[in-house]
């Protein structure tokens, strides 16, 4: 053993040893978060989101220049971490080499890839600094970036390789009899044969050194640094359960008997520790902010800075909880009384978002940002009663008479007059039952465009001869808004009787035409006891159709037309019903012209009116709707179909105030047109 | 400072209603129950001069069967800190004597403001506040719509026809709230678990004598529907005909 090989396996030591005490200090500070055992179930699922997600890089792909970029630099990585354990190896065990371990093709092999990963991660570094130092590329901007950190790692990166590739070149201008395993860096040694082979053995070493310490100081950098996410980002997408197991979206019940001091959260200390983590895991990338409707159309809100805002606030407050005086910053008390929520995240900000889980969606790293600005809405409501005043209403209306509009009750059922449609009870009673209940929800039961929509769908399946009845009286409000808007309470309150009521009947098999009821009853009563199969009527008319029940005419002389279809975000990315309404669709009208959106399918924009945004006032920049409503209108379509009643309202005053002469329809609608 | 607010539970106004077979009450199923909007405009106003002073105590008082708990825990959700139960099961629509059970209450409870909506949203008497301010023999003031209470002084604002008038009285002092005032805060659900431990004491309500009785509820006739008698200007004779001898406006 020589000194050089001491001196390293000190180094070595001390950097492993920093950065395993850095790592244990941030998982410290997770331990901070509210405890989620939803973690750790299904394993092979969660493996399997690694493997697509993590290693295959699916999600990175979804951009098409920055996807191959980032997949180079991260299967490089993986290659090329062999070779640097080779040289951390070689540092501590003189004359290691993995020459004497693998025999010659799969060590020649091992060589080669070495060398052209090298090469390709170089490329991409290259064109990623590029790419940040000449494009002004709009996702990667925004106040709450740390615009220098991506070009200082970047650059690392190439330093990396380019120490590599002259280590290795002077090996061969030094070495006579080095293997010429690797074509490209023998390519570089060409360059230096000028040099005298004895100073090259020296350089060799020199260059060993420089990459061995840039690999050791890059490692330690990276627990200060949003590159955090090179180490955080694979076990987050393993423990993330935004692309499942198990069902996606779906708001975690909370215990409204218990004693909780603090209802939702407010500070980072009352988020899920897995929260978090996703403070850690993100990448900066923007991803998710450049697909956020409110953020596109001018709102305050970017889910971007709400992943930033939670790692910041973790990194101040939590060494005064840990008690780990080194990372302790600024007076205790300043630091203690200032909260996530309002110092860091304004209500206005919450208030913007729709929950169409695009950004979700979007998150190369599976981040789950809408979690955070629900749990923070639901401090903003069940613990301060801080919410927009024209919310006030709809709560009380909820409440009051179940349905978020102030209607009468009496009157739910009232568009099926004359219609001869029994209600459960009237079923029940004549000891009947039904095959499907249709849910009518209360757009469907009270909001005059709606109702078409309603007749519609229920013609259809009297058309198709499906025994079907409705709730009439009895149904309420499923709950979605009051939940969305963090309104716990009231959301329980609802669920809970409407469980009930369908228990009563026994209720098996519902059908509904709005993506909120059906996500709802679906997705989120089970965890109130109700459980029922619950199918969304654009896959329900798509069965009909298919199983030809449903009596349509020819209308093979009818003139073309051009549609194009609004998804709903409930329905789509909630649900991932995308080819049932375009299914109904062409069905419906055998000479139809479907165009796409550019925006469309789990891509789509979301129409503006989920999260409870239907209930307030959209004061700041353009109008979510307006914005969609230009987009399906350049299409050319002469209608847009939706297969959502709050789609339906948004869309339809867009266009109505658009003086456009493109008509809304729901898929019902389309269907009930060509009813025989 | 202590202030009671005595307060109503009422149906939720916006629906169709039904009489009960009794004829002498509104058929309650399916109704939903809440305070009445004057009440709860009174209850903010008395937690937000309690909130502002830092300091004193706010009572609601509600007579009425068992089902005015839910009332009362909804006023102790935003903020009221004591509630009392006049417990009296069979309907009241006297008001002289609900004055006179809450004037029995109210006497010797050392309340320096005594509040109350202007008038119940259901039946709409106006009177109860009054009445009980007399038997207590406390200056009134009524239907206000501002109010500041200080130096054991109520000074308060009355709307009237196009104009309002300042009026002042000394405390103790009884008033009644107006719209305009205050808009009663949603409870949080930290309000609603506060409320479950507050105290709520059920008394039995010392009913004065009720010197008028209800005798009978009934819907006004339902409108008979419109007629279309013709169109463009044929049709104006036999309009002006119909709206002479059948109608008698012209
Ligand atoms: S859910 Fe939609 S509106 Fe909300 S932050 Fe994410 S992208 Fe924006
Ligand atoms: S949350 Fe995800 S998509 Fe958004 S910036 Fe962070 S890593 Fe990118």
């Amino acid at each position: 053993m020589t000194d050089s090989h001491v001196v390293f396996a000190i180094v070595l030591a001390v950097a492993l040893g920093y950065f395993s005490y850095n790592v244990q200090r941030l998982i410290g500070y997770l331990r901070i978060g509210r405890l989620d055992d939803s973690r750790w179930g299904n394993i092979p699922a969660r493996l399997w989101n690694l493997i697509r997600i993590g290693i295959f890089q699916e999600k990175i792909f979804r951009d098409s220049v920055a996807g191959p970029m980032h997949a180079a630099i991260f299967w490089g990585f993986c290659v090329l971490g062999a070779g640097t354990l080779e040289a951390i190896l070689e540092g501590v065990i003189p004359g290691f080499s993995y020459r004497d371990l693998l025999i010659d093709p799969a060590y020649r092999f091992y060589a080669l890839n070495q060398d052209l990963w090298g090469a390709l991660v170089l490329a991409a570094v290259g064109f990623a600094l590029f790419r940040r130092l000449t494009k002004r590329v709009k996702r990667l901007m925004g106040a709450e970036t740390h615009p220098n950190d991506p070009l200082l790692i970047l650059s690392w990166i190439g330093a990396l390789m380019v120490t590599m590739f002259l280590a290795g070149a002077f090996l061969y201008v030094g070495y006579a009899d080095e293997p010429l395993v690797r074509p490209l860096t023998y390519a570089v040694s060409r360059a230096f044969t000028w040099v005298n082979p004895s100073t090259a053995r020296l350089l060799a070493e020199d260059f060993w050194w420089a990459h061995v310490l840039l690999v050791l100081g890059f490692l330690n950098y990276l627990p200060f640094s949003k590159h955090l996410h090179v180490v955080a980002s694979l076990p987050n997408v393993f423990l993330s359960n935004t692309s499942g197991p198990g069902q996606v979206g779906v708001m975690q019940p909370m215990d409204l008997e218990g004693d909780a001091e603090v209802f939702g959260a407010k500070d980072v200390d009352q988020l899920s520790w897995k929260s978090l983590m996703d403070g850690f895991a993100c990448t900066e990338c923007g991803r998710c902010t450049s697909v956020c409707p409110a953020n596109l159309t001018g709102k305050p809100l970017s889910p971007r800075k709400i992943m930033i805002n939670v790692r910041e606030r973790l990194e101040q407050k939590a060494p005064f909880l840990t008690g780990d005086t080194t990372y302790q910053k600024g007076d205790r008390d300043a630091v203690m009384a200032k909260s996530l929520l309002d110092d860091f995240i304004t209500e206005e900000e919450l208030w913007s978002c729709t929950t169409c889980r695009a950004c979700v969606q979007e998150c190369p790293v599976s981040l789950d940002q809408l979690s955070v600005i629900l749990e923070l809405r639901r401090n903003l409501v069940l613990g301060e009663s801080r919410f927009p005043e024209e919310v006030m209403p709809a709560f009380e209306s909820m409440e009051q008479r179940g349905s978020p509009w102030a209607f009468d009750p009496g009157d739910r059922g009232k568009w099926a007059d004359g219609m001869n449609i029994p209600t459960m009870a009237e079923m029940a009673e004549r000891g009947e039952r039904p095959e499907v209940l249709y849910w009518v929800g209360c757009a469907g039961s009270f909001d005059d465009r709606a109702k078409k929509t309603t007749v519609a769908f229920a013609k259809i399946l009297q058309a198709a001869e499906v025994k079907f009845a409705i709730l009439g009286q009895e149904e309420k409000c499923n709950g979605d808004p009051a939940r969305r808007m963090g309104n716990e309470y009231l959301y329980q309150m609802l669920a809970k009787d409407n469980v009930e009521t369908l228990n009563k009947y026994g209720v098996r098999t519902v059908v509904t035409a709005c993506p909120h009821c059906f996500h709802q009853l679906g997705n989120e009563y089970p965890q109130f006891g109700g459980d029922y199969e619950v199918v969304h009527h654009s896959t329900y008319i798509a069965s009909l159709l298919a199983a030809g029940r449903i009596p349509i005419v020819e209308a093979l002389h009818a003139p073309v037309r051009t549609f194009t279809y609004h998804d709903s975000c409930y329905l789509g990315r909630y649900n991932g019903v995308y080819e049932a309404p375009r299914d109904v669709i062409k069905r419906a009208l055998p000479i139809v012209n479907l165009v796409e959106m550019e925006r469309s399918k789990d891509k789509g924009l979301c129409c503006g009116a989920g999260g409870g945004r239907m209930w307030m006032e959209e004061k700041t920049g353009k109008r979510i709707n307006a914005e969609r409503a230009d987009e399906a209108i350049a299409t050319g379509a002469d209608a847009i179909a939706v297969a959502c009643p709050f789609c339906m309202t948004m869309l339809n005053d867009s266009v109505t105030s658009r003086d456009s002469h493109v008509a809304v329809y729901d898929i019902a609608e389309v269907v009930a047109d060509r009813l025989a | 400072m202590k202030i009671a607010v005595c307060i109503k539970r009422v149906p939720d106004m916006d629906v169709r209603f039904k009489i009960a077979p009794s004829g002498l009450t509104v058929d309650e199923s399916g109704l939903k129950f809440d305070m009445s909007d004057f009440d709860g405009y009174a209850v903010e106003v008395a937690v937000q001069i309690t909130e502002k002073l830092g300091a004193g105590e706010v009572t609601v008082i509600s007579l009425g069967a068992d089902n005015v708990q839910e009332t009362l825990r909804k006023a102790l959700s935003i903020g009221a800190h004591k509630a009392v139960q006049l417990k009296h099961d069979a309907p009241v629509s006297d008001g002289y004597a609900i004055a006179t059970a809450l004037a029995a209450e109210l006497q010797g409870g050392g309340y320096d403001l005594v509040m109350f909506g202007r008038m119940a949203v259901d039946t709409q008497n106006r009177s109860t506040g009054v009445l009980t301010a007399e038997l207590l023999g406390m200056p009134v003031i009524s239907a206000i719509s501002k109010l500041d209470v200080e130096n054991g002084m109520v000074k308060a604002r009355r709307e009237l026809e196009g104009a309002f008038e300042l009026v002042e009285t000394s405390l103790p002092a009884v008033v009644t709230i107006d719209e305009g005032i205050a808009r009663p805060r949603y409870p949080s659900l930290k309000g609603i678990m506060a409320a479950k431990k507050k105290p709520l004491e059920v008394k039995p309500a010392q009913l004065g004598e009720q010197r008028y009785v209800l005798e009978k509820l009934e819907l006004p006739a339902e409108r008979a529907a419109g007629r279309i008698i013709g169109e463009g200007k044929d049709a104006v004779p036999e309009l002006v005909r119909l709206l002479k001898e059948e109608a008698k406006v012209l």
